[in-house]
């Protein structure tokens, strides 16, 4: 089941007088469930199409669908109740709000929004979701008393207490040294593997693109290869976007 | 809740900041409230010093007019008063009878002018106990021709007790008259009110003016507090109007100047017999209660002034705040915070900083006013009639505290809506981005 989808999507940003074009056209779907990898050097638009896919930001053409919901008429705050419901976002220098202890970071958005979980399930799931995370011990301490990995661990308990579908994490290694990153990685994958939530990961570090089920690689804003355990998905949008798309896909002409 | 929560969290942030924006709040509410308290026990102090220097909250007066169109004030038979008096119900802690003239006392050829009361010492047992001496004392009083007389006109006319002095006078028909007063006390120096009377015996008084001894000019009644005294002035004036020819309090009610208007009315009219005047301390005291609002729209006006400057603070420091606060903005937006909800945490941090500024202000006012009522004046000081006992009091209206309290949280909040909103409006990615 695909539950992200982009179809022809550019983004070009305005430079003082001159214009930048991050994403030049690039259409792709993700399936549920799946372990994602976005990856590329630095430059390459991978923040800029998170973004998008994140709705913190809209595509300058193209449309981008979340969990079969067209994005491009919401107003912001009918995208921030998306964004709120729907998505998980995990950052590259974790942003935990520094005035608020581990336990109230982690259930912060459950006290965001018009839906009210009860006080006793939600410090349950709080508990569960430290204990998943590995900081049980830490529960009362702020931020700026944790090291990296821990800080990213509680943004990943973060990103999943209120059961988005999908959790998207912006380079969530690169600030942490290889051994953390990989720990942090397999955390996610785990967690992928145990609640079926889709993660879609951006990284420039060719050596955790391994551990994902479907590689979105670009450059210069277009992709160069798209696969989904180890076959071309270009053809998972078939059915949705029509032939054109596959046509003009930057995945074949990266090939030709 | 949340919100509220990370609204004061965020207050405890920067605590030297927090401190000082709150601490310009406290100030300008502190200097606002000492005023408002002053202005507020002003006019009750005056109120109290001059009633007892006039020994009375409600009076009446009683005007005969001549044939030749001469008003005199006299009291003959009151007992028609007295029973006005007790059928208004008036609780009255005490009653003058005075007769009084404006007299020059004259010694070796130095004189001063003075308002000289005619007292029924065996009755008025509450003035002795007002009177501080300096020199002499009561015991003079027994001769009939004695007067007590305050420290600065004795030394005008360099006189000591048992002095005899000549007295001028015109009497209740306008005659000149020439007597003689003995010296029997000297008192401190009351104020300029105070300092401009003096007491003799009314007996005698009464002989100079030219009344009978049973004759006076003014009543009195004193209250048990101020707070009645409209509500007795008017009673106790419907209840002479019903027995007694009265000069109109309603005619007089629209003029500007009501108690020069009031007091001027017998001049256009004539009349026979004797007509009474019921008036009342607050109406000689308008212009006192002028000068007390006048104060009161000053310090509100200064309260305005000072909260355009701090508000320049607070715009900026809200300012900063979004500034320093920018990726925290954006995840906070990224993770499902609504705009509203943005805005509003800034909006309840500016308005914990304004309460708690405020309630500093309040308690650093209440400090201040409490260290100026703990200096204790002399008697003989220039600004004895603004004081009770001898202290600077105050007296803060609660409404007016809430008020300025209010005033201070709506521009506080004024100062901080614009970078508030500018928060909220902070597009999510931009705010990511940012690096600072
Ligand atoms: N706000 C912006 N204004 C102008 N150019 C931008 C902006 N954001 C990104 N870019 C440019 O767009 C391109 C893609 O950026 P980005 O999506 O951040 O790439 P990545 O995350 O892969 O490093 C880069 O060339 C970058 O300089
Ligand atoms: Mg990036």
């Amino acid at each position: 089941m695909t539950i992200v989808e982009l179809q022809d999507v550019r983004k070009v940003y305005p430079l003082g007088k001159v214009e930048v074009e991050a994403v030049k056209g690039v259409s792709f779907c993700i399936e549920k469930g799946d372990f994602v990898s976005i990856a590329g050097p630095s430059g390459s638009g991978k923040t800029t199409i998170l973004n998008m896919i994140g709705c913190v930001d809209r595509p300058t053409k193209g449309t981008v669908s979340i969990a079969g919901t067209p994005t491009k008429d919401l107003k912001d705050a009918a995208l921030t109740t998306l964004r709120h419901e729907t998505l998980g976002f995990i950052f590259q220098s974790f942003n935990l709000i520094p005035v608020l202890n581990v336990r109230e970071n982690i259930e912060f958005p459950l006290l965001l929004g018009r839906e009210r979980v009860p006080k006793k399930e939600r410090e349950q799931w709080i508990d569960y979701l430290i204990e998943e995370v590995g900081l049980s011990q830490w529960s009362k301490h702020k931020s700026n008393e944790l090291s990296g990995g821990q800080r990213q661990r509680v943004a990943i308990a973060r990103a999943l207490v209120t059961k988005p579908e999908i959790v998207l994490a912006d380079e969530p290694t690169a600030n942490l040294d290889s051994h953390t990153g990989e720990q942090i990685l397999e955390l996610m994958k785990k967690i992928n593997r145990e609640m079926q939530t889709t993660f879609i990961f951006s990284t420039h570090d060719a050596k955790i693109v391994g551990l994902a089920d479907h590689i979105i690689r670009l450059r210069d804003g277009l992709i160069i290869e798209n696969v989904r355990n180890g076959t071309d998905a270009a053809a998972l949008c078939a059915d949705l976007a029509g032939e054109s798309v596959i046509e003009n896909s930057p995945v074949q002409s990266a090939r030709s | 809740m949340e919100i509220i929560k990370l609204a004061l969290r965020n207050l405890a942030r920067q605590k030297k900041r927090t401190f000082l924006l709150g601490s310009a709040i406290a100030f300008g509410i502190m200097i606002v409230t000492v005023i408002n308290g002053f202005a507020g026990a002003f006019v009750d102090n005056i109120s109290e010093n001059f009633a007892n220097l006039a020994a009375g909250h409600v009076f009446i007066q009683g005007v005969e007019k001549s044939a030749s169109g001469k008003e005199s004030d006299i009291i003959r038979d009151d007992a028609l008063l007295m029973q006005a008096v007790k059928d208004a119900n008036i609780p009255s802690k005490y009653i003058s009878k005075r007769s009084s003239a404006q007299a020059s006392l004259i010694f070796a050829g130095h004189n001063a002018q003075l308002k000289v009361d005619g007292v029924d010492f065996s009755k008025e047992t509450f003035l002795p106990e007002r009177l501080m001496f300096i020199k002499g004392g009561l015991e003079g009083m027994k001769q009939r021709d004695g007067i007590i007389i305050s420290e600065p006109i004795a030394k005008r006319l360099n006189v000591q007790p048992g002095d005899r002095v000549l007295v001028q006078l015109r009497t209740l028909t306008g005659q000149q008259n020439v007597g003689e007063f003995s010296i029997a006390g000297i008192t401190v120096d009351a104020g300029i009110f105070g300092s401009m009377s003096g007491y003799a015996n009314k007996t005698y008084m009464n002989e100079l003016l030219a009344l009978g001894p049973e004759d006076y000019q003014l009543l009195g009644i004193y209250l048990p507090s101020l707070k009645g005294t409209d509500a007795y002035g008017k009673a106790l004036y419907e209840k002479v109007k019903a027995v007694a020819p009265v000069f109109d309090r309603d005619a007089a009610k629209n003029d500007q100047n009501f108690i020069r208007s009031f007091m001027n009315q017998g001049k256009t009219e004539t009349w026979t017999g004797i007509k009474y005047r019921v008036f009342t301390l607050n109406d000689m005291l308008a212009q006192v209660k002028q000068i007390a609002d006048a104060l009161d729209t000053a310090s509100l006006i200064i309260l305005l002034v000072l909260f355009v400057i701090i508000m320049v603070g607070i715009t900026n420091t809200f300012r900063i705040i979004l500034y320093e606060r920018i990726r925290e903005i954006g995840t906070m937006r990224s993770i499902g915070m609504q705009r509203g909800e943005v805005r509003n945490l800034f909006l309840f941090e500016a308005g914990f900083l304004a309460l708690g500024g405020a309630v500093f202000g309040l308690v650093l006012a209440f400090i201040v006013m409490a260290a100026i009522g703990g200096i204790s004046f002399s008697m003989n000081s220039p600004v004895f009639i603004i004081l009770k006992n001898g202290h600077m009091t105050f007296k803060v209206d609660a409404a007016r505290m809430l008020l300025n309290v209010l005033i201070v949280a709506a521009l506080t909040e004024f100062a901080a809506f614009f970078p508030s909103r500018n928060a909220a409006r902070l597009d999510p990615a931009v705010a990511l981005r940012t690096v600072k």
